[in-house]
């Protein structure tokens, strides 16, 4: 096992790759009665294309297919469904799918292995029918109408059209009705072989663990497959420029909202040290204390600090600041006038101030098992060690900060969502 | 993991709930007082003003700015109805010194910010400053009115407000906007200086608290100022009405959604700890009765549950249905409560009520917030269980006294929001 530690924030966290190709990272908690595990495989709703290992062949799925996969796995032989079977064992269980990979996972104070028998069984042991997959069309439908219903949803999804032309990030994650009803038994089956294979996931751990025992308890519940080599992904190629500016809509909400994006083209560029920039960004930009927010509060034009997120993994990477308003156009040209102090004039005490406050956001993380294990699964899948933020923290300095805004946040970046009010 | 009170003066009181299983420190000042009709407004206002600025902070830029610098401090204030009363609750989280990157006093900075905001409010002129009081009207406007946004909790908090008609606990948390109306900066000052003076104060601090933390408290000048006081906890008697009250309002939704507001009257010994088994049995999760047969086998609900207020006694069981369905679904629902009624549930049903109840329990100790609001409701209610006594008396609960607290059930309200 290799140990990578943060003696900062006195946490350890234990990392093997197993003989049969699955990463295991387990990461002790002393005091903690909680315990959590998550299971993901790095197969998202952006894996749409794909050359299967053992086969050569190259595969079209219809869009959707990893979310429906990860309904599909509660449901076992003889009607059992293994959602049930955790919950009555008081355990809080759970699965979710996103761009980039898909998890399964509980959480608990107690019955952890029976617990942990019942998630690594029925994530080795799929069991679909044609009946059971026809199923769920209904229910997945259903979910998908909800999603169209949300003007949270189409805010996003239209700021990624904004962005983006032909990138698989566009698809959504329980894809269209169309596009499920495309789906069999067969293709799920194809999808599961391939990406359910150990080498493609990673089980997390985080709780009160001895590391050797409960490697050994993961080992012992290990059902071997044949280990596969890489799996080759077909994405669409890189494009340079956004597609459009600006598009919006109309839905029932009592004030318009808005998301503000700004495209980063170099996505490979050191990830955290660049990440922990634009939160430093993000906050001196349109955070609490922010000119920008002072303004428009005081004018009445918004009443919360806007949410800011950088989305990030190899084939896509974006800024996405959201809020809502009564006149989203004004914050936009608010926020470029910051933007253009901000580049004249990088005020250090400001500067040193939010980076203080970006590290207690990093080191607040760490208070929760649920939160430390999220965060280790979804960075690996990125390439990254989650350590590295609190490691890698002192060497943003005011200069390369500045170097990242003049990079990403430039208005030839930028795109407008809103969604305007019916 | 150590809780101590101390009591400072009379009515004000430091808990000290000594835990090393966070990287932060979290602080929480409660101000209790009844919930009356007259202040209800009032209090939730004072919430929001209180944050606006203080003596020596006086603008909100300010006070952020000083939370950023604490290493991005978070700082929330709001207002909560406990039974017959409402408090006030302010909260500021920091990072534990030790995990600092250099060596600050952050705890002790803490304390002073915290005390700051709400005891050393920003006054001009004998008042509030009229700015704030006017922005924050116009804000609290919004929430009172956003309260049709969300079906589900109107359609709960509407069925509570008939239950309680003319009744403290009947009252929305937020207040009323004709009140709202009418309170102005110098009146909304003059009730805070009183709220100050005869409330209910009780400090919590949570984490790796150090050795002289007593005398961080004590030593600070607001609380010095602070003087004793007599209170009492606010607790109207239970009344039991004759016949059950249907209501039916009308609105634009396209889903249904059915409350029902039951009394629990029985005084059996440990009659919260078994009403907590009955109404996890009849509504707690994916295993009960009303979401097996409401909405697994009848398909006639896409949301459906049941929630136990133990300060009050009663149970809420709430659906969300097709319009069309409201007679079929009251019909399953009132079966399930007769099933509980005939002891119609398995031990193994007990057994995994008792299995949520106590992952619940356990989940207690391993959160700041969790753990403060569980030690406040113990204060509040004069008891002192740890979470340890709470799970054994869960344990011993039987399916004999569930069929008890069942039959002493009896409907109170039928609320129905169709359009």
């Amino acid at each position: 096992m290799k140990l990578v530690e943060s003696t900062r924030i006195k946490e350890k966290a234990y990392i093997e790759k197993l003989n049969n190709g699955l990463t295991v990272i387990i990461i002790p908690k002393e005091n903690t009665q909680k315990k959590y595990v998550i299971w993901g495989t790095h197969f998202g709703s952006i894996d749409n294309r794909f050359i299967m290992p053992k086969t050569n062949e190259e595969v079209f799925v219809p869009d959707g297919v990893a979310h429906f996969l990860e309904h599909k796995m509660f449901e076992q032989e003889n009607g059992r469904n293994s959602l049930d079977v955790l919950m009555s064992l008081g355990v809080d269980a759970n699965a979710y799918t996103t761009n980039n990979h898909t998890a399964y996972l509980f959480e608990t104070t107690n019955n952890f292995y029976e617990a942990l028998d019942e998630l690594m069984d029925y994530v080795q042991n799929p069991y679909f029918t044609d009946e059971n997959v026809e199923k769920e069309k209904g229910i997945i439908a259903q979910e998908i109408g909800m999603y169209d219903d949300d003007p949270g949803w189409q805010l996003y999804m239209n700021a990624l059209d904004c962005m983006y032309k032909e990138n698989a990030i566009k698809i959504d994650i329980a894809g269209t009705v169309e596009s499920i009803n495309k789906i069999d038994k067969d293709v799920l089956y194809k999808c599961y072989n391939t990406f359910y294979n150990p080498s493609n996931m990673t089980l997390v751990v985080c709780g009160d663990f001895k590391p050797e025992e409960i490697m050994q308890e993961i080992k012992n519940r290990i059902v071997e497959k044949e280990k596969q080599g890489e799996i080759e992904r077909i994405y669409p190629k890189d494009e340079k420029g956004i597609n459009k500016k600006y598009k919006e809509t109309s839905m029932p909400v009592s004030k318009p909202i808005f998301l503000i994006g700004f495209k980063d083209e170099n996505t490979n560029k050191d990830k955290v040290k660049k990440h922990i920039a634009i939160e430093i960004l993000m906050n001196m930009l349109v955070g609490k204390s922010s000119p920008l927010y002072q303004k428009m509060y005081d004018e009445g034009l918004l009443l919360a600090p806007l949410d800011m997120d950088y989305e990030f993994t190899n084939n896509y990477a974006h800024v996405m600041l959201t809020g809502q308003s009564k006149e989203p156009k004004k914050v936009q040209e608010e926020l470029l006038k910051q933007i253009q102090n901000l580049k004249q004039n990088m005020d250090n005490k400001y500067f040193e101030r939010i980076k203080k406050k970006v590290y207690g956001d990093y080191v607040v993380e760490y208070n929760n098992v649920a939160d430390i294990a999220r965060m280790f699964l979804s960075d690996y899948f990125k390439g990254i060690n989650s350590f590295d933020y609190i490691e890698q923290y002192n060497t943003v300095t005011e200069e390369y900060t500045t170097e990242i805004l003049n990079e990403i946040f430039d208005e030839k970046n930028m795109v407008m969502s809103v969604v305007n009010i019916k | 993991m150590i809780n101590e009170t101390i009591e400072l003066k009379e009515g004000i009181k430091f808990h000290k709930i000594q835990t090393n299983k966070f990287k932060t420190n979290l602080l929480a000042i409660f101000l209790t007082m009844p919930l009356t009709k007259e202040n209800v407004t009032k209090n939730a206002l004072l919430a929001a003003v209180l944050r606006r600025g203080t003596k020596n902070m006086q603008t909100q830029e300010i006070i952020s700015q000083n939370l950023e610098e604490m290493y991005g401090a978070g700082f929330d204030c709001g207002i909560e109805k406990n039974g017959d009363n409402q408090t006030i609750k302010l909260y500021l989280e920091t990072i534990n010194d030790e995990f600092l990157p250099e060596k600050e006093e952050l705890l002790k900075k803490s304390f002073q910010i915290i005390f700051e905001i709400a005891f050393n409010p920003l006054i001009e002129n004998g008042k509030f400053k009229t700015e704030y009081v006017q922005g924050e009207k116009e804000n609290l406007k919004q929430i009172i009115e956003g309260k049709i946004d969300n079906k589900g909790s109107y359609a709960m908090e509407r069925c509570i407000e008939e239950m309680y008609k003319n009744k403290a606990y009947g009252l929305y948390k937020y207040g009323y906007i004709e009140a709202l109306d009418k309170i102005t900066e110098e009146e909304l000052y003059n009730h805070y200086k009183e709220v100050i003076k005869t409330c209910k104060i009780d400090i919590y601090a949570s984490g790796m608290l150090p050795q002289n933390i007593l005398e961080m408290v004590k030593e600070n000048e607001s609380i010095q100022k602070l003087q004793e006081r007599k209170v009492q906890i606010n607790e109207e008697p239970k009344q039991l009405i004759e016949q059950e009250k249907i209501i039916e309002e009308k609105m634009e939704v396209t889903q249904g959604k059915l409350v029902l507001g039951l009394d629990v009257d029985s005084n059996i010994e440990n009659i919260s700890y078994i009403t907590m088994c009955y109404n996890t049995i009849l509504g707690g999760g994916a295993n009960s009765k009303m979401f097996q047969n409401v909405r697994e086998k009848a398909s006639l609900a896409y949301t459906v549950g049941s929630n136990y207020l133990k300060r009050k006694q009663n149970i809420i069981i709430r659906a969300g249905i097709e319009i069309q369905n409201y007679e079929k679904a009251l019909e399953i629902i009132k079966q399930q409560l007769d099933d509980m009624k005939n002891g119609k549930f398995t031990q193994e049903d007990l057994n995994n009520a008792k299995n949520l109840i106590i992952a619940t329990i356990e989940n207690i100790p391993e959160e700041q917030d969790t753990q403060i609001s569980y030690y406040f409701g113990q204060e509040l209610a004069n008891t002192n269980i740890s979470t340890e006594e709470y799970k054994e008396k869960i344990q011993k609960v039987s399916k004999e006294q569930i069929v008890e607290v069942a039959n002493s059930v009896k409907m109170n309200t039928i609320y129905f929001l169709r359009n």
